[in-house]
C-alpha cells in the first residue's frame, strides 16, 4: 500500500524560519547555550539550546512540559537537534532568560553551544538492546554529570563531543566523535541447537567477518574460537547464536578523535586508546576516570580550535598517551586486514 | 477500455502487495524491473501467509473501483491493558537517578517501562534483553522492530515503531501532544526523541496494538518505515532554515528525496540497509561522511568571498584573526591591514574554516554537491569514512533529478553486484572504487583519489590496447629547455 510519507516542509517551520528561509547571512554565540541568526532582512532569531536525557528517551508527561515552553515562547514550534539536544527557536530577546529560568525548574540544563561539551548521544544499550555488552544511557548520564561545567561554560579550545554504543555496532555512532565509548563483548556467542533449525546457516556462517563459523555436519555449525573478534554480525543474522556476553567478559572500549568536519585534519574515525574497562554500573568510574584524563590533558595542551582529533595529529600519538598518563596496550595495534599496515609506521619522525 | 493499473496480489487471498500505474510501469525503468522481479519469484503473502508466485490483476479504466490501500482509517478497537509490574526494589535505577543532569530512569519512571529490566541488567552486568528484529504487518512492510525478552517473567517482549521524522527536525506541538497521546494509549508512553539514525521511535507496543497505533499515527500526517533492508529515513543538516552556510536547500532536498524514494524507505528490498544523509556544507553537521552510504555535501568552487570591511571591523573589535590564519589548514591566509584577508588560490581546500570563524567571510559561488559512497560504522571491515564518486555536481531544484538519477544508479549497481549482508562500504572494498565507477557510469577526475595508486597492478582489456605512438619523424630529437 502506498504510504504517506515524511509532513510537507513548511508545516513544521516556525513563522520566524519561514519568513527568513534561506536568508540567513550570519551567526553568532552571545552566551552558552544560546545562538542568535542574522537574517538579510534585518530580523535576528534567538535560539536557546538545553540537554536532554541520555539517549533522548522522554517520556508523555515530559514531552508535554517542553510543548508547553514551547506554546508559550516559540509560537509552537520546537526542534530535536542531531545530538538529540531541544532547540527553541525564536524565542524573543527579551524572555531569554525567563526560558532559562523555566528550563532549570524543569531540570533541562541550557549550553552545548560553541567551545562546549555538546550533548552526548547513545544508544538504547541495556534499555532496550539484545546485543548491548555495556549501558551507555548510564555512562552518558554519569559523564553528562562530571562535565556539567563544561557544558554550561564556553571555555575548551573547541567543540567536545562525547558518543556511546552499547557494542561494536556503534549504533551510537561513537567512531564520530571526539571521545566515544563502545561496548565490547570477550566471549564466544553461544549456540542454542534446540533453536539452530530457524536459522539461515549459510547466512550465519557467511556473515561472519572473520571466517570463525563453519558448517559441521547437517544442520549443525561450529565456531573457531581463535578467529572469534566477538562482533555480534552472527547474533543478528541468527537467535540461536544470541545473546552474546556475559558479566565478567563485558565491557567497554574508548576511542577518540572522531570528527565529521573538513576543517582542521579534515573528517576522521575515532582511534581506539583504550582496548577494555570493565563495567561498574552504576556509576562507572573507570570510565569516567579514562575520559576525564583525556579531557584534561586536552584543555591543558591544546591550542585554540584544536578538537581532539585535531591536536592528536598535531602532537601525534606517542605524545597523546604520555600527555594523558593512558597505558599503551598491544590491541591498539591493528591487525584486522590488509589495510592495517597502512597504519604501522614507516618513518622515523618520533616525538620524544 | 484502457489498461489503468497492474497490481500484484496474493494468488490464495487476493491481497494486493504492490500496484503500478500502466504508465509508471512503461516510463520508470526502476518501478519495471521491481515488478519484473517481484513476479518471477515468490513471495510470503503478509496478510494469510502463504508463499508462491504472485497473481497479476489488470485493471481496466472502466472497472477502476476506488483505489485500495491509501492511509487506513483509524480502528476503533480499544487499547489493550499493559502487563503489570511488580513493585520491586531499584537501587541501581535509584543511584542514576541522582545529580543535576536529567536522569533517564526519571523518565522511565513515568511510564509503564518494566523498570526491572533495566534493574537486572544493571545489577547482574548483562542485558535482558532477547533476540530481536524486524517483522512486517500486512500492509506495513517496514518500521516495526520486535525485540524479545530473555526474562519473561517481567516482561513478554517488546515491539517498537519508527516514524519517519520530518524536515529539520521541527516538530508543531499540537501534532507531537497526539504523538504522546497515542504512546499513551497504545505503548509505554514514551517517545524516542530523536534516535541516532534520526528516526523518532515509539517503544513498548504489544502486537494486538501495532496496527490500530500505525492508523492514528498516519491519521495525523506522519508514517512509518525506515526498518530493515531498505533505505534508511534520510537525516539532513537544518541547512537553510536557520543556516547561514547552507550551499544548497537540504530540507528540500529531503522533501525530494522522500517523494521519490519513498517506496524504497517502506519496502525492503536491497542486500543491506542504505543510509542517506545530506549536509549542507563541508562542516557536515549530520555527520554523513561517516554515518551514511550516500551522503550528499554542498561544495562551492568559487574561493570564499571577502567583505575586506566586515572582516576589518571584526579585526578592530579583537577578532583573532592571527589563530585564523595559523589554524587554516591550507596555510593560505595572510592578513595585513592594507591589504586586509588574503587567500591563496591554490591552496585553498573550501574546508569552510574562515568561513566559521571570520565574519564577513563567505562560502565562494559556483555551488553544487558532492557525493561520497560508503561511510558507515559497522559491518565486515569495521568503521569507514565515505569516498569521493562525483566531487561536484549541481543540484537543481525542484526535482533534482540529477542528483537522485545517480543516487538511484548507483543504488541498482549495490543492489545488483553486493552480497547478502554487506554493506555499501564493504561492497565498495571488495570490487574496488575503480570497478564501482565503472559500473555506475561514473567518470572519474583526480578528485576522486587522495593519490595515484604506488603499484602497478592493472589489468588491460584487448580492446584497451591500440598504437598510441606518435610519429618520430614529426616530434624531432627531444630538445633541451630554455
Amino acid at each position: 500500500m502506498p504510504g504517506i510519507g515524511i509532513p510537507p516542509l513548511q508545516a513544521n517551520l516556525p513563522p520566524i524560519v519561514r519568513r527568513n528561509y534561506g536568508r540567513w547571512i550570519s551567526h553568532e554565540h552571545p552566551r552558552p547555550g544560546v545562538i542568535k541568526h542574522d537574517s538579510e532582512t534585518g530580523e535576528s532569531c534567538y535560539t536557546v539550546r538545553a540537554g536532554m536525557p541520555p539517549n533522548a528517551r522522554v517520556s508523555a508527561p515530559t514531552v508535554r512540559k517542553l510543548c508547553d515552553l514551547a506554546d508559550e515562547f516559540t509560537e509552537g514550534y520546537f526542534r530535536i537537534t542531531q545530538r538529540n539536544s531541544c532547540e527553541f527557536v525564536g524565542v524573543p530577546e527579551n524572555r531569554i532568560d525567563e526560558l532559562m529560568g523555566r528550563l532549570a525548574d524543569l531540570g533541562f540544563p541550557v549550553g552545548g553551544t560553541n567551545r562546549s561539551l555538546h550533548n552526548t548521544v547513545c544508544c538504547t544499550g541495556y534499555l532496550h538492546c539484545h546485543l548491548a555488552a555495556t549501558d551507555p544511557a548510564a555512562i552518558m548520564k554519569a559523564l553528562s554529570e562530571m562535565l556539567l561545567k563544561e557544558y554550561q561554560n564556553d571555555g575548551l579550545p573547541a567543540k567536545l563531543k562525547i558518543s556511546g554504543s552499547g557494542c561494536i555496532n556503534n549504533c551510537g555512532e561513537s567512531s564520530t566523535a571526539d571521545i566515544g565509548i563502545i561496548g565490547v563483548h570477550r566471549d564466544l556467542p553461544p549456540i542454542k541447537v534446540d533453536k539452530l533449525k530457524g536459522c539461515e546457516l549459510p547466512l550465519v556462517i557467511s556473515v561472519c567477518p572473520v571466517g570463525a563459523i563453519r558448517p559441521k555436519g547437517p544442520g549443525m555449525i561450529e565456531i573457531d574460537a581463535k578467529r572469534c573478534i566477538h562482533c555480534p554480525a552472527c547474533s543478528v543474522a541468527c537467535g540461536a547464536l544470541a545473546p552474546i556476553g556475559s558479566p565478567m567478559g563485558d565491557g567497554v572500549a574508548v576511542v577518540v578523535g572522531g570528527k565529521a568536519a573538513n576543517t582542521g585534519a579534515g573528517p576522521a574515525m575515532a582511534k581506539v586508546v583504550v582496548p577494555y574497562l570493565p563495567n561498574n554500573p552504576p556509576y562507572w568510574p573507570e570510565v569516567t576516570a579514562t575520559v576525564r584524563k583525556i579531557v584534561d590533558a586536552w584543555c591543558a595542551h591544546a591550542r585554540k580550535d584544536e578538537r581532539i582529533g585535531d591536536w592528536i595529529s598535531r602532537i601525534g600519538w606517542e605524545k597523546f598517551f604520555e600527555r594523558t598518563g593512558l597505558p599503551v596496550s598491544m590491541k591498539i595495534v591493528d591487525d584486522y586486514d590488509a589495510r592495517a599496515m597502512e597504519y604501522a609506521r614507516s618513518n622515523v619522525r618520533f616525538r620524544w | 477500455m484502457e489498461l489503468d493499473t497492474i497490481k500484484l496480489c496474493c494468488a490464495k487471498c487476493g491481497f494486493t502487495i504492490e500496484q503500478y500505474s500502466a504508465t509508471e510501469l512503461a516510463e520508470v525503468p526502476r518501478k519495471a524491473k521491481r515488478y519484473k522481479y517481484l513476479l518471477q519469484k515468490s513471495s510470503i503473502c503478509p496478510a494469510c501467509l502463504a508463499s508462491g508466485r504472485l497473481k497479476e490483476v489488470r485493471v481496466t479504466r472502466e472497472s477502476a473501483t476506488a483505489p485500495p490501500g491509501g492511509p487506513v482509517q483509524p480502528s476503533a478497537a480499544a487499547p489493550v491493558a499493559h502487563e503489570r509490574h511488580p513493585e520491586a526494589p531499584t537501587p541501581m535505577l535509584d543511584a542514576l537517578e541522582r545529580g543535576r543532569w536529567p536522569s533517564h530512569v526519571t523518565e522511565l519512571r513515568q511510564t509503564r517501562y518494566p523498570l526491572q529490566m533495566y534493574e537486572q541488567s544493571l545489577q547482574r552486568r548483562t542485558t535482558q534483553w532477547d533476540y530481536g528484529g524486524y517483522v512486517s504487518l500486512p500492509g506495513v512492510a517496514a518500521g516495526v522492530l520486535v525485540r524479545a525478552s530473555a526474562r519473561p517473567e517481567i516482561t513478554k517482549g517488546s515491539n517498537f515503531l519508527r516514524i519517519m521524522d520530518p524536515c529539520g527536525n521541527f516538530f508543531k506541538t499540537d501534532k507531537l501532544r497526539r504523538l504522546c497521546e497515542i504512546a499513551e494509549k497504545y505503548a509505554y508512553g514514551m517517545l524516542h526523541l530523536l534516535s541516532t539514525g534520526g528516526d523518532l521511535e515509539m517503544l513498548g507496543i504489544p502486537t494486538e496494538n501495532l496496527r490500530p497505533a500505525v492508523a492514528e499515527i498516519m491519521a495525523i500526517g506522519f508514517d512509518v518505515g525506515s526498518t530493515g533492508d531498505d533505505y534508511r529515513t534520510s537525516e539532513e543538516c537544518i541547512g537553510p532554515a536557520q543556516c547561514d552556510l547552507a550551499l544548497y536547500d537540504t530540507l528540500g532536498f529531503r522533501e525530494a528525496w522522500y517523494k521519490r524514494f519513498l517506496d524504497d524507505v517502506q519496502y525492503p528490498r536491497f542486500p543491506h540497509k542504505v543510509k542517506c544523509k545530506f549536509a549542507g556544507c563541508p562542516n557536515d553537521c549530520v555527520r554523513g561522511g561517516q554515518k551514511s552510504d550516500f551522503f550528499v555535501c554542498g561544495v562551492f568552487r568559487d574561493l570564499p568571498a571577502i567583505d575586506q570591511s566586515r572582516v576589518k571591523t571584526w579585526v578592530d573589535q579583537g577578532g583573532d584573526i592571527t589563530t585564523v590564519c595559523t589554524r587554516c589548514p591550507g596555510g593560505c591566509l595572510s592578513f595585513n591591514n592594507g591589504d586586509g584577508l588574503r587567500i591563496d588560490g591554490d591552496s585553498c581546500l573550501r574546508c569552510m574554516y574562515c568561513v566559521n570563524k571570520v565574519p564577513g567571510v563567505r562560502p565562494g559561488g559556483d555551488r553544487g554537491v558532492a557525493i561520497l559512497v560508503g561511510g558507515k560504522m559497522r559491518g565486515k571491515f569495521g568503521p569507514m569514512l565515505g569516498k569521493v564518486v562525483v566531487p561536484f555536481l549541481k543540484a537543481q531544484p525542484p526535482d533534482y533529478k540529477e542528483v537522485f538519477d545517480l543516487l538511484e544508479r548507483m543504488t541498482e549497481v549495490y543492489d545488483e553486484h553486493a552480497r547478502k549482508k554487506e554493506r555499501v562500504g564493504d561492497f565498495l572494498l571488495r570490487i574496488g572504487l575503480s570497478e564501482f565507477l565503472r559500473l555506475a557510469g561514473v567518470p572519474v577526475s583526480a578528485r576522486v583519489v587522495s593519490q595515484p595508486r604506488i603499484n602497478l597492478y592493472y589489468h588491460w582489456e584487448p580492446e584497451e590496447i591500440k598504437d598510441e605512438r606518435t610519429a618520430v619523424q614529426e616530434v624531432g630529437p627531444p630538445q633541451a629547455g630554455v
